[in-house]
């Protein structure tokens, strides 16, 4: 009864052909696949805001106390940009996917885990600040 | 009906524009180091990759443009997948930046 539910693409083809997958699926309303493309687009956007962080990190901030701690931070923001893209084009595929066949969309921790780690982020930077004014 | 319900077209063209200026910014940081003095060939190098992968950026967005023109608008699956790579090949570039 599932087997037409059973995608064993590689991811990249699943990535690139969405529309292929479904053997019992049917095209959704074009509404909600426009609505998946501007969530994917606006993942994109907070990927680019991150790697413009990193990238403006790495040119305006003066060399910090710490050796290299500056280049550490720029790389770490550009890496979580780049992941964040990839999850962003990963998503859209799965939900693409989902609304083919019906199914419930893909759930996520991924906005969570993120919102976590730029939470701790400010809290290490915040702490930063205040060690080096009171120290 | 009218022949976009929801402008849900108009809405997308307008959030692929929003992402285009983004990458702007992120196109022209990551040019920034070759307009600077003592810039070496690597810095250069990185820039020029930064401004092609931007313009392909823009030409994608084109492309989707017309297709969210079309009545229905055509689903955008390259397109899309293609973006993400070169947002992610931005990463690359910046990397190499930072590590020059």
């Amino acid at each position: 009864m599932f087997t037409g539910l059973v995608d064993n693409r590689p991811v990249l083809d699943r990535w690139f052909n969405p529309q292929k997958t479904p053997v019992v699926g049917e095209k959704p309303d074009y509404r909600f696949s426009l609505a998946n493309e501007r969530t994917f687009l606006a993942w994109i956007r907070t990927a680019l805001a991150l790697l413009a962080g990193g990238l403006a990190c790495a040119q305006f901030l003066p060399p910090l106390q710490i050796a290299y701690l500056r280049e550490g931070i720029a790389i770490a923001l550009l890496l979580l940009g780049g992941v964040v893209a990839l999850r962003a084009v990963d998503h859209w595929a799965r939900t693409e996917r989902a609304m083919r066949l019906g199914t419930d969309l893909p759930k996520s921790r991924f906005p969570a885990v993120l919102a976590l780690v730029v939470a701790l982020g400010a809290v290490l930077l915040v702490a930063a600040v205040v060690i080096k004014v009171f120290w | 009906m009218s022949p976009d319900p929801g402008a849900s077209a108009e809405r997308t063209r307008m959030a692929w524009r929003r992402t285009g200026l983004s990458a702007t910014a992120v196109a022209l940081l990551a040019a920034r180091p070759a307009f600077t003095p003592g810039a070496g060939a690597g810095t250069y190098l990185a820039a020029a990759v930064a401004l092609g992968s931007w313009a392909a950026l823009v030409g994608l967005a084109y492309r989707r443009a017309r297709g969210l023109a079309a009545a229905p608008p055509r689903p955008g699956q390259r397109t899309i997948t293609a973006y993400a790579a070169i947002t992610v090949g931005f990463t690359i570039i910046g990397t190499v930046l930072v590590l020059l």
